[in-house]
């Protein structure tokens, strides 16, 4: 244990028990109290069952640094959420530590709390009859604030959130985009350190997602040095906003890094396409592309030649770490003038396709063999 | 003749409720009890309306009634109040600002509580000037029962939530409250009534409800003015008082009970 990083979680691991969720088929959202349930029902919940037993996490390991924005990726049923709702204190685990700024998890919820505040999209918690502002004031109250100072951070939180001029306005009128501004004002009331966001953009439209990860990243982590730690399974969100990120399937981390070093690790190759100038295709060239099939780290070539005999240009696929001016020798030895090149890099979905071997989102069991694609 | 189409869609309404509805059989029977209930509660009313209820309290029927109708709605908020309050959206964040088992029950009853005081005052206005219900009653017995019944109906209230975190249904706990209140509890008609309608003896079971206890001091308190020196009147209030001794801390144990549970197999955003 140790109170250099933020959260630090240590073969940490969260069984299910599969009866109880299939009894509400793993929704969420059960579909309200329901008249009697059936007596055999309602005795085996209130016993409990032995098992059998999903694991949501098996032996999870992570490190997270103080200041840090963090994402956890992962396809649905990967474990993002249980994780979450494991630091935040909704869920208990089974075995392994947790460590919120040095705290044990187990032993001190509620200093975790003090330290920690999450945003889960599901659990909004705001009256619908009240003002946005009147909401705020009862969860500053529940946080303990006092009021001068409750009152001087709501206005600071609803101006930080451009919400001042609808903050009189009845949550009920609010937009989706303005009611995750009012969840991440409540989050922020405690000023604590450490936040997380179970998928912090979903539902909002492409403006409202953009100006709330500008938020997130620039204000909170840049400016005022929280730690963030986010799940999604939107992948331009995690490259855009993450300092390092996680992969989680099934459970486990299966890979943990920065989003480039994620991106290039997983991958041997790349793609070079180089176009050409007012160039034909003869004997000399052919003899080039010989040439380049013969270097060492040079895996194949296409090249693109017109009907009229124009040659256009070439796409080549090579080793990563390939040396570039001992192609540019070769192409340019043949009498080629090279108009434009670029490299087309891997991107982060195409490293999650080939860690787990899903795309983001997706459900469990749509698992295949699928081949890194080159876009 | 062919059925017009839009009868035959309100019968496809109708089929598909009744298939739904046959589903939930433990649901049909307690509807099926609910109902029998209701007819033979509102049956003793009307067959004893007339009858004085001097056996207990030596007052007239509408002040019992008045004063039980009253004191229904003074206090059931306590039982109502946390399970409104009570779902997903509204438990998960409440919990994570890490307020304690007794300010989130207490706070969430709290208001519907304080409502039903002011209620409380017009219920007996229009019971004593309309219809002349006469209250003779003792300020610090009424106190002391209002105090008694609210610590047991929060115990009550803390089991069947406790049960219904973890069971995410209508639990047994609470309708079965609800059915043995409604029969046994005499809310509406003295619990002696029971020994005429069923056999004699029946009415003792009445005093191992809470609930019966409820009622009883608080008609006790503002009927009979008893007086808290009087040994008869120290002895009911100590009877009452055990029911809310034990039920009082039980509740919160079960409660705290569900929300662990709840928590260890993930299912406290389930409702």
């Amino acid at each position: 244990m140790t109170a250099d990083y933020a959260i630090e979680t240590i073969d940490l691991v969260k069984r299910y028990p599969t009866s109880r969720r299939s009894e509400t088929g793993g929704a969420f959202f059960h579909h309200g109290p329901r008249s009697v349930q059936s007596l055999g029902g309602i005795l085996s919940a209130i016993k409990g069952t032995e098992g059998p037993f999903i694991e949501a996490l098996r032996g999870v390991n992570l490190k997270i640094k103080r200041g840090e924005f963090f994402g956890v990726l992962g396809p649905n049923g990967a474990g993002k959420t249980t994780l979450i709702k494991i630091l935040c204190t909704l869920v208990l685990y089974d075995a392994g530590e947790v460590y919120v700024n040095g705290f044990n998890l187990e032993k001190e919820p509620e200093k975790v709390l003090k330290v920690l505040q999450a945003v889960l999209p599901e659990s909004r918690g705001f009256s619908w009859r009240l003002t946005g502002r009147q909401n705020l004031e009862f969860y500053a109250l529940l946080y303990g604030l006092k009021e001068k100072e409750a009152k001087k951070r709501i206005e600071y939180l609803l101006k930080f959130t451009q919400l001042e001029d609808r903050a009189d306005d009845g949550y009920q009128r609010y937009s989706t985009g303005m009611q995750r501004k009012l969840l991440l004002c409540r989050t922020l009331l405690r000023d604590t350190p450490i936040l997380l966001f179970d998928e912090p953009t979903v539902g909002l439209d492409p403006a409202s997602a953009a100006e709330f990860r500008r938020m997130l990243n620039e204000r909170l982590v840049k400016e005022e040095g929280k730690t963030i730690l986010a799940s999604t399974h939107n992948l331009y969100e995690a490259q855009e906003m993450c300092d390092r990120i996680a992969i989680i399937d099934r459970g486990k981390i299966t890979a943990c890094d920065t989003p480039d070093n994620i991106r290039y690790k997983m991958f041997e190759e790349k793609i070079i396409n180089i176009a050409f100038q007012d160039a034909r295709f003869d004997n000399e060239k052919d003899k080039m592309l010989d040439s380049l099939q013969e270097m060492s780290g040079f895996y194949g070539v296409t090249p693109e030649i017109d009907p009229d005999g124009s040659f256009r240009g070439i796409s080549i696929r090579v080793d990563k770490n390939i040396n570039l001016s001992s192609i540019l020798e070769v192409v340019i030895r043949s009498g080629l003038r090279i108009w434009k090149i670029n490299t087309v890099e891997p991107t982060l979905e195409d490293a999650f396709i080939a860690i787990t071997g899903q795309r983001p989102g997706e459900p469990p069991g749509v698992r295949g063999f699928r081949r890194w694609r080159f876009r | 003749m062919e059925i017009p189409i839009g009868l035959k869609q309100v019968i496809a309404f109708t089929k598909r409720d009744f298939h739904s509805w046959i589903t939930y059989k433990t649901a049909a029977l307690t509807h099926l009890i609910n109902i029998f209930v209701g007819v033979f509660s509102w049956g003793v009313r009307a067959a004893y309306v007339q009858k004085p209820v001097s056996e207990m309290y030596g007052s007239d029927y509408i002040s019992f009634l008045v004063v039980g109708v009253a004191v229904s709605n003074l206090i059931m908020p306590l039982a109502t109040g946390l399970r409104r309050q009570l779902n997903p959206w509204t438990l998960e964040t409440i919990l994570m600002t890490a307020v304690s088992t007794p300010v989130f029950v207490i706070g969430n009853v709290m208001w519907s509580y304080i409502f039903s005081i002011i209620t409380f005052i017009p219920y007996l206005t229009i019971g004593i000037y309309v219809f002349g219900v006469q209250l003779n009653a003792n300020i610090p017995c009424t106190i002391l029962a209002f105090l008694i019944s609210a610590a047991i109906l929060m115990g009550l209230t803390m089991i069947a939530t406790g049960f219904r975190i973890v069971t995410k249904s209508e639990d047994p706990i609470t309708w079965a409250i609800n059915v043995l209140e409604n029969l046994f509890a005499g809310i509406a008609f003295p619990v002696v009534y029971l020994d005429v309608i069923f056999f004699p003896g029946i009415s003792t079971f009445s005093w191992f409800l809470p609930q019966t206890w409820v009622f009883h001091l608080c008609r006790l308190s503002m009927l009979t003015n008893p007086s808290l020196l009087d040994p008869t009147t120290q002895t009911q209030f100590l009877q009452g008082a055990i029911f809310a001794f034990i039920l009082f801390p039980v509740g919160y144990r079960i409660f705290q009970w569900g929300v662990k549970r709840s928590k260890r197999e993930g299912t406290l955003g389930w409702y």
